[in-house]
């Protein structure tokens, strides 16, 4: 399978704006959609968990071509806090309860929007990869703090 | 802290704001770069597929806590990886 581009992100953006989904780009990815200038393999969508929301999110899951059993969808419609998709046209992880970022709507207050791309502020990105403190996180911490300092004294 | 749209207010290329003194230069000089670049040629430099041993080999995980995940590449994924807690 060749590496995430940007005319599937565009896919995700529109099937799940279709199905009124409630995501965020989280992680490297979606720092690297806020300009952080970096490598990931990673696409990672913070889902806000509630039924409607799941349901929602499989629909538009199967229209992009997943591949989903009946027990696969269950599990990302009930929002199991982690799960991993590489049934489909390209890989996908979801994650419904993130390390350091206590609630969705907390979340979705602060997103920043990038050509309708919905992603969690750099603040959450960073608290989720501190709270995570995984090798590969800690390694990219001191050079994504860095970029934020730059990102906000652009933005604001 | 509310909702940006970063389209209105985060223009690129220009480097408006004046230098960043704490960013050591070799960084910020890529910020800069990575900013007169489109959102597609970002991505196109920044995603990259690689094999990863045993995260690959499954079709679909799905874990019931993020601490159950976490154990579960502690416990099977290549140290190398580098999904293991610090």
């Amino acid at each position: 399978m060749a590496a995430f581009d940007y005319r599937q992100a565009v896919e995700i953006r529109d099937a799940l704006a279709r199905h009124q989904v409630r995501y965020l780009f989280i992680g490297k990815s979606g720092a690297i959609i806020l300009g952080f200038p970096d490598t990931t393999q990673d696409a990672v969508l913070f889902v806000d968990r509630s039924p409607g929301n799941g349901r929602a999110l499989v629909a538009a899951l199967r229209e992009l071509g997943f591949a989903l059993t009946d027990t696969e969808a269950a599990d990302v419609e009930r929002g199991k806090d982690f799960v991993q998709l590489k049934n489909g046209p390209f890989d996908l992880d979801l994650v419904f309860a993130p390390d350091g970022i206590e609630r969705f709507e907390d979340a979705w207050e602060r997103r920043v929007e990038v050509e309708g791309f919905p992603v969690c502020h750099l603040d959450d990105i960073i608290a989720g990869k501190a709270a995570t403190n995984r090798v590969k996180d800690r390694e990219s911490l001191p050079r994504l703090r860095s970029f934020r300092e730059y990102w906000m004294k652009r933005v604001t | 802290m509310a909702h940006k749209s970063v389209s209105e207010r985060h223009p690129t290329g220009d480097g408006a704001r004046g230098p960043v003194d704490s960013v050591p230069r070799e960084w910020l000089e890529e910020f800069e770069a990575a900013a007169r670049r489109s959102l597609e040629t970002r991505m196109r430099y920044a995603f990259i597929k690689t094999y990863k041993p045993v995260l690959d080999d499954a079709r679909f995980r799905s874990f019931d806590t993020m601490a159950d995940y976490r154990r579960w590449c502690e416990e099977h994924l290549p140290d190398w990886l580098g999904y293991g807690r610090v």
